[in-house]
């Protein structure tokens, strides 16, 4: 471990993300009683943290420019050609206020779940998994090379999954999950390019290596990471085309929601883009496309907010809408307008999907069709509701204004004006949305007579989330120069424009929803967008239809394929082969050993005749020799009698015979 | 001396085993058990051993004169490109036993097999010596085939032949390379043959066409085969499926890396011209092995046949590194070898255990398994999240350095990487809807009642949980050793 000097050590800044870390691990193998007991760790881990990251924002203060690091620490991961490879945590104004931000979300969350799922039997696995998401977070902000943000996106990826697959038998949240995560991974192809993209351009993931070396890339690099690093964050924070995933994320319990969609997760995205400024900045064609993302789904995720009648789903719409304002930022090149408003978006998001679990529970629906009257059963949800929402919609002093505002103010001062006006056309749809939720849940008429005040478990944190969306908007001007900008307030021509713009859509939505009319004819009007936004501008189903229906017939037509023709070949070889052997064999059975055998019964019958030659003649013939000469034997034999006149004749005879031999052969002769 | 003993451990085992008699036959998988676990230790040791010293070349060297006519030597040797492969290989083993607990058909000769697998596999990492490495390399298939046909599935007959001849064809090509090597050297030693053939004027030349780049190719078909490169992968769905557990572990978690380590360690540093001839084609196969792999495996209904096809997809990565032929690329290739052997080795472990239970491997047949275990759903999860190539796990580091070294490559068009990217997207999709569909939802009636994981069980998981943990978070863990033979490597093909 390698210290870079700096003016203060902050080395404990690292307990931070250790401590909510480190209690996921000590809970990880716990048995599961043992682990719902123990709900308090995690808990006391991010109190700490929050001490921690408060006391690290008093260490820094007055604080500096985002990237210029009061402490950091670097560790060599590896060795690759005899190449160091660093990774590295630093510690900068950007990181502490995320920090600070995080941990109070994180707490407010947390201590909201003690009651809200108390009666899950995995509740403690639930704790521990937010524990680890948390950690994540507080790391990816702490992060001070590209690797590590990139280790912990991922970490973050895998704890979303498992926060919006938690109840795992019903089909809705595992379906959720499972696209969270694979339209989030899309994106993070992109990350893989970018990275690898830039190690081979610098030899380094670290930041200031990165800044520093960035002026001399060439501009097809250049593009290649800026556009993978913008995918990415498309992907992580929900913007168009890769949006879809996070409204079905609302299957997930309500706090891992509010997590998601607060504090962890989706802001990474906007996150990681702000850190990456100064390397997109240097490519004029991402700036542009960043704002155009920005600004699109901005309005996509504010139309379909109008359309929602899931409570939740409202709330899930206008967090990518909201997301598309802060991406819109950056690309105008403001980091300090996107981190103000990803910081009170935070708090106000915390408290609307806090207060939306409060409201389901006492109604046990999601439905606003269902809602009415809540006003008189539920005052104090209604009062920090009303905080939240009005936020979201920019109503003045509340900190939404002023930082929707600062947004509103960098777009006008871009010069783009095409993008200002999509802006403003959204400031006009969330006050209407905003106003038409307030007006159907907590007005009119009382459906849910049974409903009631939620538990103090659950009022406290939502009440210090409404607190802090009371006064976080006069931070301004210490926050932007926290983060070593000269923040101003807003201007008083812009202040009354958005304010002009807010009441624009709040009187839309009190004439129709106030007044309880008849929404049919606006929508007998408006019949295309809202069959469109019925389908949600058909984004899921230009993903079914173009991607994943593709991809399953691909897969089963490349497994035939590979069953078929490749198997298929390498068994037809086999097949040949046999086929062959065989030919070959009756080749060899026929002929070869046809000539063979054909040989031998030649050679047998030639034996045969040998034998027979054998036995009938040579033997024959020497039997018959034998036989002959026996018979003369015998014949003989008869001649030897032993009578002395018989021999007498007998020579005489043959005298007489030789006699007459000799002479018949003389005379002829 | 050491080595030696490594290697020759395990046939203590083959012999004990063999000769047990038929009332002690249960005592056989004591004596693998202890053989394999001591192989285990000694390799470990060394590991640390030389993690302190970290020095580069060949250590622990032993040679020995063994046919002098042909100047064959009994050469063995380790560097840090073999050792890890050493250390899980005998790892693998050692579980492979574990998880043979329950096996009662002919015990002596199941855990001899097992033995003797685990000599053939020693002793290919360690041959340094073309003759002895071919003879080990042949020693490796013969009890796999035994494994397969007598304690395989149901087509465990098809699959051990075709396993056995498949792999063959490919190594007679080996045969025909190392045979020409000699005759235009006149050795077989690896430590000296760089030299040799960088000196030999017949052998020079590069590119397509070259007496090299042919001799290149015949080690390919030979290493291709066992990696598997697509097209010749389609023994493995078979084996991997029909083989017992233990069969399968071994022959994904360290046989597949025969492979890669036979291009590692021959085709490449000696044949450096011949490569650069093969570059392109190798990295054109690979990536199609990555995304052919992963959407394939998308498709099955077999788990085991899944993750055989994953494999398929996993060692492309390793293919690309190699390919590649950056710095970045040849320790991608390590780190995948390793992780893929620990990731695999793993989920084949737990397919196995369920279907212990279960008698099922159909994906349909396995779902709620969350609800019904969760500590063994926890385990699996973790699996495939390494599998997936999750950062911090280490699956993500050889994924990771594929994607640098191919984009940093010279030899290899960006659109490469590209699209090698896309296969890890794909990786994370036939994952996932695997866990969707065996983990989570309601217990099916071959789940329900089936007890969690009991602790042998776990015992064999947790030794790869923790080194996929170890290696993920520390990447130097395992590129130390590797990291000093890939500048090594890089530094032949610039020359």
């Amino acid at each position: 471990m390698e210290h870079v000097a700096q003016n203060l050590n902050l080395w404990w800044v690292l307990l931070v993300p250790l401590l909510p870390a480190a209690a996921f691990v000590v809970l990880l193998p716990m048995s599961r009683r043992v682990r719902n007991a123990c709900r308090f760790v995690p808990i006391a881990a991010m109190v700490v943290a929050l001490g921690l990251s408060i006391a690290a924002a008093v260490q820094v203060y007055p604080g500096s420019h985002i990237g210029e690091p009061f402490w950091q620490v670097a560790w060599q991961l590896a060795t690759l050609g005899g190449h160091a490879v660093t990774i590295s945590f630093a510690v900068d104004s950007l990181a502490v206020l995320m920090l600070v931000m995080v941990c109070i979300v994180g707490i407010c969350v947390q201590i909201f779940s003690l009651f809200y799922m108390k009666d899950d039997d995995r509740r403690g696995w639930f704790f521990c998994v937010m524990a680890l998401f948390l950690a994540a977070m507080l790391g990816f902000v702490l992060s001070g090379s590209l690797l590590v943000e990139f280790a912990l996106w991922e970490i973050m990826g895998v704890c979303s999954y498992l926060l919006i697959g938690f109840w795992y038998r019903d089909e809705a949240p595992r379906k959720a999950s499972q696209k969270a995560f694979l339209v989030t991974r899309t994106g993070d192809v992109g990350f893989f390019v970018a990275l690898a993209a830039i190690y081979a351009a610098c030899g380094s993931f670290e930041f200031e290596h990165i800044f520093a070396t960035v002026a001399n890339w060439s501009p097809a690099l250049l593009m290649v990471s800026s556009i993978g690093l913008i995918w990415a964050a498309i992907g992580k924070s929900a913007q168009i085309p890769l949006s879809a995933w996070l409204p079905d994320a609302m299957a997930g319990p309500t706090p891992g929601s509010a997590l998601i969609h607060a504090a962890t997760m989706v802001v990474a995205g906007v996150f990681m883009l702000t850190r990456m400024l100064p390397v997109l900045t240097l490519n004029p064609l991402a700036m542009q496309i960043i704002l155009v993302v920005g600004i699109i789904t901005a309005l996509y995720g504010a139309i379909l907010a109008c359309f929602q009648t899931d409570l939740k789903k409202v709330l899930a719409f206008s967090t990518i809408s909201q997301l598309g304002y802060m991406v819109a930022a950056i690309g105008v090149g403001s980091a300090t307008a996107a981190v103000f408003h990803l910081t009170t978006h935070a708090f106000f998001k915390a408290l609307l999907f806090l207060t939306a679990g409060i409201i389901i529970h006492a109604t046990h629906t999601q439905d606003m069709r269902q809602m009415g009257g809540l006003a008189r059963r539920m005052p104090i949800t209604t009062v920090v509701w009303t905080i939240g929402a009005f936020s979201l919609a920019g109503v003045l002093p509340l900190s939404g204004f002023f930082s929707k505002d600062e947004i509103f103010t960098v777009i006008w001062h871009s010069g783009q004006y095409w993008a200002f006006a999509g802006a403003a056309a959204v400031g006009v749809l969330t006050s209407l949305y905003v106003v038409k939720t307030w007006f159907t849940v907590f007005f009119g008429n009382s459906c849910n007579v049974n409903a009631h005040e939620g538990t103090a478990t659950e009022l406290v944190p939502v009440s210090i989330l409404a607190a802090l969306t009371l006064v976080c908007g006069f931070l301004t001007i210490p926050l932007a120069r926290f983060l070593g900008h000269e923040g101003e307030w807003p201007s008083l021509t812009m202040a009354a424009t958005s304010t002009a713009v807010m009441l624009c859509g709040a009187a839309l939505g009190y004439t129709i929803y106030a007044r309880q009319r008849s929404t049919e004819r606006l929508k007998q009007i408006f019949n295309v967008v809202v069959s469109a936004a019925d389908a949600r501008f058909y984004l899921d189903w230009v993903y079914d239809t173009f991607f994943i229906r593709p991809y399953f017939w691909l897969s089963e037509a490349l497994w035939k394929l590979d069953a078929v023709i490749i198997d298929g070949a390498v068994n037809g070889v086999a097949w040949l082969y046999r086929g062959l052997t065989r030919l070959i064999n009756l080749l060899d059975a026929r002929i070869i050993d046809g000539a063979v055998n054909g040989a031998a019964w030649l050679y047998r019958a030639l034996t045969r005749g040998a034998q027979w030659f054998d036995s009938t003649v040579i033997d024959g013939i020497v039997n018959g020799l034998g036989t002959l000469s026996r018979a003369i034997g015998a014949a003989l034999r008869r001649v030897q009698t032993g009578h002395l006149q018989r021999y007498q004749r007998l020579i005489v005879g043959a005298a007489v015979v030789i006699v007459a031999v000799l002479v018949l052969v003389l005379r002829f002769l | 001396m050491l080595l030696t003993i490594i290697i020759a451990l395990p046939l203590l085992g083959v012999l004990i085993s063999a000769l047990l008699p038929h009332r002690a036959e249960s005592g056989a998988k004591w004596v693998a058990l202890l053989v394999t676990g001591a192989d285990f230790v000694l390799a470990a040791w060394q590991l640390v051993q030389r993690g302190i010293t970290g020095t580069t070349g060949m250590q622990l060297e032993t040679s020995l004169s063994w046919i002098p006519q042909l100047s064959v030597h009994y050469h063995i040797g380790v560097d840090g490109l073999s050792l890890p492969l050493l250390v899980l290989s005998t790892l693998l083993c050692f579980l492979a036993v574990l998880a043979s607990w329950k096996i009662t058909v002919k015990p002596r000769f199941y855990f001899a097999m097992l033995c003797l697998l685990s000599l053939g596999l020693n002793g290919v990492f360690t041959a340094l010596d073309l003759v002895l490495f071919y003879v080990f390399w042949e020693v490796v298939l013969v009890p796999m085939y035994f494994l397969i046909s007598q304690w395989g599935g149901e087509r465990r007959q098809y699959a051990s032949i075709k396993f056995f001849l498949y792999t063959f064809f490919g190594s007679v090509f080996m045969l025909v390379a190392i045979v020409a090597l000699y005759l235009y050297t006149g050795s077989f030693d690896l430590t000296q043959l760089r030299d040799l053939i960088a000196q030999t004027a017949a052998l020079k030349g590069a590119g397509i066409g070259s007496i090299q780049w042919w001799l290149f190719g015949a080690f390919f078909l030979g290493f291709a085969v066992k990696v598997p490169i697509w097209p010749l992968h389609t023994w493995l769905p078979d084996a991997h499926v029909e083989a017992p557990t233990a069969g399968s572990v071994l022959l994904a978690g360290i046989m597949l890396k025969m492979g890669t380590y036979g291009f590692l360690r021959i085709s490449v540093p000696l044949l450096p011209q011949g490569f650069s001839g093969w570059q392109l084609i190798l990295g054109i196969l690979a990536v199609i092995s990555i995304v052919y792999g992963a959407v394939v495996a998308f498709a099955q209904k077999d788990v085991k046949k899944l993750v055989a096809y994953s494999s398929v997809s996993h060692m492309g990565f390793a293919m690309l590194g190699i390919a590649a032929g950056t710095a970045e690329g040849f320790n991608a290739a390590m780190a995948v070898n390793i992780s893929h052997g620990l990731c695999t080795g793993m989920l084949f472990l737990l397919v196995g255990m369920v279907y212990e239970r279960t008698h099922t491997r159909q994906i349909k047949d396995l779902s709620g398994i969350a609800a019904q275990m969760p500590v063994y759903a926890g385990i699996f999860c973790f699996a495939s999240f390494a599998s997936m190539g999750l950062p911090l796990l280490s699956g993500f580091v050889g994924e990771f350095l594929t994607m640098v070294g191919s984009w940093k490559s010279p030899a290899l068009p960006g659109i490469i990487t590209v699209i090698a990217g896309l296969g890890i997207l794909c990786g994370g999709a036939y994952m996932l809807w695997l866990m969707q569909r065996m983990i989570f939802g309601n217990p099916t009636p071959a789940v329900e009642g089936q007890p969690d994981i009991t602790l042998r069980e776990i015992l064999c998981v947790v030794p790869l949980a923790a080194l996929v943990l170890v290696i993920g978070l520390s990447w130097n863990t395992l590129l130390q050793f590797t990291d000093p033979f890939a500048a090594a490597l890089v530094k032949i093909l610039g020359a």
